[in-house]
């Protein structure tokens, strides 16, 4: 189990998991005990966490009617408490469902859905309702209308804090101005000291939920976010849970809770990905772990001492010699046949031959004649254990090893399945596998001077364990494996070591990597962005996904450290950064490999940008009860550093650009000093008229140059290309005069003004022009587009 | 105004304008403006038969406005030219010194010097385009302060008229001081059987006193170090009109090796003008590496940089000769060098007396 948080996420956990073992409190004390792990261990905290509850409660009521959400958030003084209240647009509700969504704390489905929702993300509005009743002693007001429905409903709700049952009070008629939604308002004790992290939650909750819209008002700020779109989250389908994604605990619920019978029904009824075939393997580990696998022995060969049918031969008594020699000698051919055996598929083998040769000579071999041929059989096969089990030792380890050390170890493993006196059939679990052999190991390094390792002794074990055969006995049911935690145990560990197909993505609802960029730009303003959604993968037995996204420069602040936006299942998290996977992965990062400022190589980088990251999971593993923190996942944790890195690659060909455009401009400032000052003292020393350096210039910047000239009643547009590449323009150049037609370009006149559109693709070092007819009065207001400012020199 | 000047002040200015007007053509037409000059190291000199002197070889740099950098150069080139041009026109001078100061006076301050050895280094990078001579520009060393000391007379220009000057009757002990232009010297009698380069004052001074110059009809030129242009061309002027063997004493180093290189092949640095500065046909005199095991000089230890100057001699073109190769390979190998004045560890006079006369006599100077 990665966390206690876990487990809260599994089920609705908390109040029962915990009034469980703490019958004889009220929830109330419950409650002021959890505060912290709840998300209300001080008024700032408190008044943060209840405006997180209502307004993640509001967008998932929304979005589950496919409405998309209109959130108003306000905060108000009230004496000496705060007021908060917090609308949605959603579907309303009826009174039966209010203490369904309001009351009883932590309620929730009987199990955790496998599905991606905000609600797994905190613990219900139910807590911030108690909060706000415990501290204020006032009830919760509810005014909600259905989408149906004439007029709004009011209600007024307590929690009974001794049977945890929502208890409405004050029930009325009013009138609302929203057609339908739900409002509630609480009033409780708080501050507004966490007014940043307040801020903080509202405006990262727009940035990833850009089809919804936000304000917040509180007493000294007034905060609006539009809707940018209007595509809302696609909808997420329930799955059930994968065998690798539960804990012991939740396991246990599921064995108590399902209708199933059998250990095959159960795992293919309850969990994903679990058909027949991995019924079966989960069953055979099952097996394995319950009852322990037999050790196959070679059966004896001519020269060695065993021998079967004799054995058998003298076990059977009564039953005519004729059909016990037969059955002998069958009993003993097919042991032979098979080479290995193991104890249960002797009694297999002569189970067998007793009907067939007992039908053919019409005779009985029972129950006891049976065990007497199997016990006889077996001896003869066992004669020579410590053979097999020194050609199993001396196949695990180096040929370095000492023979004899070999031999001591094989004999003392061969001996403790000899001497098993409760059990004759060499049958025992992979542990008990395991102690035999290190002691056996540790008895041979005492009394032989050998060396056997940790390694050496894990590969012995191996080797014996493979020769062991997985034995067909029954699997206990479903309903005693319910009452015996060691077997529910054996269960959760069989599903754990089975193979089985990645539980399937289709229940997550990424933002979407053109979302994530439209929620940047839309709260923002940067010059670049850049956002990535990667694939789903794995942890455990829960699908995720995670986004990352940056924007970069513009209005953002030059100095500091960039800002890092993290969140799960769309839900900002704003406390505990430094406890987060997401900003130890960014910390780790060396983001000078892209560009950007990091003093000491590790770290936040420096620099204005914003890098946000989203995982989306049916479970995200938080790293305490307040799921304030993603926990370090190795899985996860690379999947977010690939996506930091997708995104972190557009930012650096956008820096390399930015600078080397920089860079450029640079130059081209210092040359304008320079070659004018040149150009002025050459005219002043050679006497000679005035020169233009334009020209120089765009040549000696690779320029695009872009150059009028005028003749008698005409002018000539160039286009001058002293770049290495083609360049693509377009060049309007509005005259006053009407040029007539012009060739190569398109003239449209608009308000007495002549609009020549000209889009000449000049290759690197030609150039190309156009002429057209105009009198001396015309004036000009070219444009040229398709090229960066810095590449353009307009001489025109 | 001696002979062999490559162009008198009216001409020298239009050169200089020539060079502006290039640069004004290039703009005019669009193009980048450039300037080509022969790359200044010892990989790009090569040995010119004809002249027996190390000119510059075929490769060359350019400055041009491509880059901000070479754009300064040219904005400070021009300024230059500029100045030079004026200069010229009102018949003045300056010192290199001077132009570099005057710098700090332009408005433009991208046209502003960094360094001396900048304006420097534009100076000769103008001389070698403008194929005019600094000296021609007007443009002054500081006062090197290099004296001539032997029987010889001659006859300078200066700004307060003609002087005549016997080098050994007419001067104090410090002798004459060679001025900026020699080229404004005639010579007009002379007595003298060698020309005697020395390094460094203090020797200079111990073979006036010693009456070397009397003794041996030798004319003293003190190098003051790595010689300044006049001294060179002084020199040289000395040889080719006079006649006169000339010889290079200096300290058993490899910097005072190149100080004889500079004198007998030319300088790296203004190889443009090797032509008209170098004597090909001066000797070496010492102090050799032999002489130190020879004469069992007291010494220093060769330092790392001594090593590393030998090892670039080495490679050096102008050092390509076996006498060289075998003195560089056997101070290698002694890893010591030795001062000229540790000569008097044998006596003060032991240099006039013993060791000159030996190696003149030896390299049959006398």
């Amino acid at each position: 189990m990665t966390s206690f948080q876990s487990t809260l996420a599994e089920g609705e956990g908390i109040a029962e998991e915990l009034a469980e073992s703490q019958r004889s409190i009220s929830i109330a004390e419950f409650f002021e005990k959890n505060r912290q792990m709840l998300g209300f261990d001080s008024g700032a905290r408190g008044l943060v966490t209840a405006v997180k509850e209502g307004v993640d409660n509001a967008l998932d009521a929304s979005e589950e009617a496919g409405i998309l959400p209109d959130i108003y958030v306000e905060i108000q003084e009230a004496g000496d408490y705060y007021r908060l209240i917090i609308e949605d647009n959603g579907p309303g509700i009826t009174k039966e469902q209010i203490p369904k969504i309001f009351g009883k704390l932590l309620y929730g489905s009987r199990f955790h859905k496998r599905e991606q929702n905000r609600g797994q993300q905190g613990i219900g509005i139910s807590a911030a309702v108690l909060y706000s009743q415990l501290t204020s002693g006032k009830p919760a007001k509810i005014t909600s209308r259905t989408q149906r429905g004439t007029d709004a409903k009011y209600f007024e709700l307590t929690i009974d804090t001794d049977s945890n049952e929502p208890e409405i009070e004050g029930e009325d008629t009013t009138s609302w101005d929203r057609p339908h939604g739900t409002r509630i308002e609480l009033e409780m004790e708080g501050n507004m000291r966490a007014r940043q992290q307040l801020h903080d939650y509202i405006k990262h909750t727009a940035v990833v939920n850009p089809h919804a819209r936000i304000e917040l008002r509180e007493p000294s700020e007034h905060m609006k976010y539009e809707r940018v779109t209007d595509q809302l989250p696609a909808e997420t389908e329930e799955i059930r849970p994968h065998p690798h994604g539960v804990e012991l605990g939740t396991l246990q619920k599921m064995l108590d809770a399902t209708d199933s019978y059998s250990v095959s029904g159960f795992v293919q009824e309850e969990f994903t990905r679990v058909g027949g075939k991995t019924a079966d393997s989960i069953i055979d580990n099952f097996r394995d772990r319950h009852f322990g696998r037999e050790m196959a022995w070679n059966a004896p060969r001519e020269h060695e001492d065993g021998d079967v049918a004799a054995a058998v031969e003298d076990a059977v008594a009564n039953k005519g010699s004729e059909a016990t020699s037969e059955f002998a000698g069958a009993v003993a051919d097919a042991v032979d046949e098979r080479e290995l055996v193991a104890h249960h598929q002797l009694v297999e083998v002569v189970a067998s031959f007793a009907e067939t040769v007992g039908e053919k000579h019409d005779t009985t071999f029972g129950d006891t004649v049976q065990e007497n041929a199997v016990e006889a059989a077996w001896t003869e096969i066992t004669l020579e254990r410590t053979a097999d089990v020194y050609s199993l030792v001396d196949g695990a380890t180096t040929d370095r090893k000492d023979d004899a050390h070999v031999q001591g170890l094989a004999e003392r493993v061969a001996a403790k399945f000899e001497n098993r006196d409760d059990d004759p059939r060499d049958r025992m679990t992979r542990t008990e596998l395991e102690e035999y052999v290190d002691k056996s190991a540790d008895d041979t390094e005492e009394y032989d001077d050998a060396t056997f390792g940790e390694k050496a002794r894990g590969k012995v074990v191996d080797a014996l364990w493979d020769r062991m055969r997985t034995v067909p006995d029954e699997v206990p049911k479903i309903s005693a494996i319910a009452e015996d935690r060691d077997m529910a145990s054996e269960l959760h560990d069989a599903m754990r070591a089975t193979d089985i197909i990645a539980p399937p993505t289709g229940c997550l609802s990424p933002i979407t990597d053109d979302l994530v960029l439209e929620g940047l730009k839309k709260e923002f303003d940067a010059d670049f962005y850049s956002s990535t959604t990667r694939d789903a993968s794995v942890h455990g037995g829960d699908p995720f996904i995670v986004e990352a996204g940056i924007a970069y420069g513009g209005d953002m602040e030059e100095g500091g450290k960039s800002e890092v936006m993290r969140f799960a299942n769309r839900v900002p998290l704003v406390y505990q950064r430094g406890a987060c996977a997401i900003t130890d992965v960014v910390k780790d990062i060396n983001w000078r490999n892209y560009k950007l400022d990091q003093p000491g190589g590790r770290g936040i980088p420096n620099g204005p940008a914003v890098i946000m990251v989203h995982v989306a999971s049916t479970n995200v593993p938080f790293t305490s009860e307040s799921k304030d923190a993603v926990a370090n996942v190795p899985e996860i944790e690379d999947e977010i550093e690939r996506a930091i890195r997708d995104s972190a690659r557009d930012l650096k060909s956008y820096l390399k650009k930015r600078r080397s455009m920089e860079k450029r401009r640079r130059k081209q400032d210092k040359l304008a000093t320079i070659l004018p000052a040149m150009a002025d003292k050459l005219e002043g020393v050679t006497g000679k008229g005035e020169l233009n350096i334009d020209d120089t210039l765009a040549r000696i910047m690779n320029n695009v140059l872009v150059e009028r000239e005028y003749g008698e009643d005409s002018v000539q547009l160039t286009v001058e290309n002293n770049d290495s590449t083609n360049a693509q323009l377009e060049v309007t150049d509005i005259v006053t005069e009407d040029p007539g037609e012009v060739d190569g370009a398109n003239v449209v006149e608009m308000d007495g003004e002549w609009f020549v559109k000209w889009s000449p693709t000049v290759k690197a070092g030609e150039e190309a022009t156009i002429e057209y007819a105009v009198n001396g009065e015309a004036t000009f207001d070219i444009q040229v587009e398709g090229i960066e400012d810095e590449k353009l020199t307009v001489d025109a | 105004m001696s002979t062999d000047s490559t162009a008198d002040d009216g001409d020298a200015r239009e050169r200089l304008i020539d060079l502006a007007a290039q640069f004004y053509d290039q703009f005019e037409h669009g193009d980048v403006p450039t300037m080509s000059i022969p790359t200044r190291t010892k990989s790009n000199i090569v040995f010119d038969d004809e002249k027996g002197v190390w000119v510059y070889g075929d490769r060359n740099s350019t400055r041009s406005a491509k880059t901000v950098s070479g754009a300064q150069k040219l904005l400070k080139a021009i300024y230059t030219i500029d100045f030079l041009a004026q200069q010229l026109e009102e018949n003045r001078s300056s010192t290199l010194r001077e132009l570099y100061y005057l710098s700090e006076s332009f408005e433009q301050q991208e046209a502003q010097f960094n360094s001396q050895d900048e304006s420097n280094q534009l100076i000769e990078d103008l001389e070698i385009v403008s194929d005019v001579r600094r000296e021609e520009f007007h443009m002054r060393p500081e006062e090197s302060g290099a004296t001539v000391m032997g029987p010889l007379k001659i006859r300078e220009q200066t700004r307060r008229g003609e002087r005549e000057i016997h080098c050994q009757e007419d001067v104090g002990e410090g002798g004459y001081q060679i001025p900026n232009d020699p080229d404004t010297i005639e010579f007009l009698e002379n007595d003298a059987d060698f020309v005697l380069c020395v390094e460094t004052g203090g020797m200079r001074d111990r073979l006036v006193e010693n009456g070397f110059d009397e003794e041996y009809n030798a004319i003293i030129v003190h190098l003051k170090g790595q010689p300044a242009r006049a001294t060179r061309r002084l020199t040289k002027r000395l040889h080719d009109e006079l006649g006169l063997p000339v010889t290079v004493f200096t300290d058993g180093d490899p910097w005072s090796y190149r100080i004889y290189g500079s004198v007998a092949y030319g300088s790296i640095k203004s190889a443009h003008l090797s032509e008209y500065l170098a004597t090909p046909e001066a000797q070496y005199i010492g102090i050799q590496p032999e002489d130190i095991v020879e004469y069992d000089l007291p010494t220093d230890p060769l330092g790392d940089s001594d090593i590393n100057a030998l090892e670039s001699e080495l490679e050096d073109p102008r050092f390509q000769t076996d006498y060289w190769n075998e003195q560089i390979e056997l101070q290698l190998d002694i890893g010591k060098k030795a001062e000229q004045q540790s000569l008097a560890s044998r006596g003060l006079d032991f240099v006039t007396d013993t060791y000159l006369p030996d190696r003149l006599d030896a390299m049959g100077i006398i």
